[in-house]
Order: C-alpha cells, then sequence, then structure tokens
C-alpha cells in the first residue's frame, strides 16, 4: 500500500540474429529508406510518416497510430532518432525519443553492428533505454499481451 | 465431426499443459514421423496401455493428436495443423525488436531472390 514506484525503469536488451547473406546486404536494410520503410516503419498500425536521412547526425522520424482493436487504439507513437555513429557495413549507434501522444515515455540508445559470420552475417542490436513515467505501464503491456491472445483466439476460431 | 472444437477458442492452459510433459513429448515425436497404433507408441515408451491411453486423452484434448478405432485397433495421428496455435503465439510473443528482425529477413530475403 504504502511502496514508492519510481516513474523510472532502465532497461537493456542484446539481440542477435544471424541472416544468411554478406554485411554489405543486411546494412542495406538499415541504410536504404525504401527497404528500411518495409520492415520498420509498416506493420499492423496506420503509418503517418517516415523519413530517414542516413549520414552521421542525419535524423529519422517515424509517427504512426494505433488501429482500432489495439488496446491502446488512436494513439500516436512518434519516435525521432538520431544517427550518432555510422561505420559502412559494421556498425550503427542510435539515439531515440518515443513519445505517446506528445508525451515522451522512452529514451534508448540502440547500437547495431554487423559481423561478418560464417555464413552469412551477425547482426548484434544492444539496446539501452530508459522509460519515463508511463502510465500504467505494466497494465498496458499486459492489455497489449491479452489484445493478441484475444485476437489470435477468435481468428483461431473461425 | 470435430466443428465444436474449431468452435471454441484455442485452450492454451490445456495446450501447454499437454506438452508439459516428456512422456507426452515423445508421443508427439513419434507421431511426427507418421500414425501409429497404441500398442506400438507403448513399446518404446516402457509404459502400459492405459497410460499411455491417459496420456493421448490429453493430447487430444489440446488438440493436437487424433485416434481413431480402425478394426481391433486404435489408430493415432497428429492433427494437421494442431499446432499452428502455439506457432502463432510465439510469433505473436516475440519482442518488437525481434519482430521487425524477422520482417527485415524477410524484406532481404525478397531482394535477394529478385537481384
Amino acid at each position: 500500500m504504502t511502496a514508492i514506484e519510481s516513474n523510472i525503469i532502465h532497461s537493456t536488451f542484446v539481440i542477435e540474429r544471424n541472416f544468411p547473406w554478406r554485411p554489405a546486404r543486411v546494412f542495406s536494410g538499415f541504410s536504404q529508406p525504401a527497404l528500411k520503410r518495409r520492415w520498420y516503419a509498416e506493420g499492423d498500425h496506420e503509418l503517418h510518416e517516415f523519413h530517414m536521412d542516413f549520414h552521421l547526425g542525419g535524423s529519422e522520424r517515424l509517427r504512426y497510430r494505433f488501429r482500432k482493436g489495439h488496446p491502446i487504439a488512436g494513439s500516436e507513437i512518434a519516435n525521432e532518432s538520431i544517427y550518432q555513429d555510422i561505420a559502412e557495413e559494421k556498425r550503427i549507434v542510435m539515439t531515440s525519443r518515443m513519445a505517446l501522444n506528445g508525451k515522451t515515455i522512452a529514451v534508448m540508445l540502440a547500437t547495431f553492428e554487423f559481423v561478418p559470420a560464417d555464413a552469412g552475417t551477425d547482426l548484434i542490436l544492444t539496446h539501452q533505454g530508459t522509460y519515463i513515467d508511463w502510465p500504467d505501464g505494466a497494465k498496458m503491456i499486459e492489455a497489449g499481451w491479452t489484445g493478441l491472445v484475444d485476437r489470435l483466439q477468435k481468428d483461431l476460431a473461425q | 465431426m470435430r466443428a465444436s472444437m474449431r468452435d471454441s477458442p484455442i485452450d492454451f492452459d490445456r495446450l501447454f499443459h499437454a506438452l508439459g510433459d516428456p512422456t507426452r513429448r515423445a508421443i508427439v515425436d513419434a507421431l511426427v514421423e507418421k500414425p501409429a497404433s497404441v500398442s506400438k507408441l507403448a513399446g518404446p515408451l516402457g509404459i502400459t496401455l492405459t497410460a499411455v491411453m491417459q496420456h493421448l486423452e490429453i493430447l487430444e484434448q489440446a488438440g493436437l493428436v487424433h485416434t481413431e478405432k480402425l478394426g481391433r485397433v486404435r489408430v493415432c495421428r497428429l492433427v494437421p495443423g494442431g499446432l499452428d496455435a502455439l506457432e502463432r503465439w510465439i510469433r505473436e510473443h516475440r519482442t518488437p525488436w525481434e519482430q521487425k528482425l524477422d520482417r527485415l529477413g524477410e524484406v532481404l530475403g525478397e531482394e535477394n531472390s529478385a537481384g
């Protein structure tokens, strides 16, 4: 009852993924706007804006709105990033600010490393974030999972 | 015939319970190869027919296995698509970045075949 909850959460995760292509090709998925739009910006939401200026100090903007059926349908996410470091076919470091309906909810540092491997490229993403005062964050995330399972169940019932 | 099963939502408790047992997973492993009779299943597992039947009932209720009596033999087989729900559940529960990288792989794969 009297527990004081911090409004700030720090979290870091690492994802490693092997792709069966040379670093040049995997890197192109990040450097070419038309390609990055397809896997990064598009999705199960209403895409309002995706613009990227791929050079050192360049910015990237992503804005989208959750569709009907999503636990926070109608809410808008805006993601503004800066390319802090680019080493061709080797590394991309970016910082980002994520806002939900205009309010900052996360500030993030993402490092992508493209490491040649036997059968292609190991992509290593190290993602460090500060999550700020996310109103009912845990509940929203829980609602998100529940919503997904509900949707899945509906799909399967058809 | 099995319409009632299709109409009801997937029961994930049942699904995970069914697969949360090594003997039942061994039964599923065996059935991946080919359909088998209850006694064929029981042999390598070293358990009684009754025990196999009990496991099969749980697998059937989870929609993973179908059994039917053909003559004097009860034949068991995997339900096609029985694991689809699990596959989709896993896909939906990958983190946003894992999902994004899945899509990156798809996008680059298409580019690859095109080029």
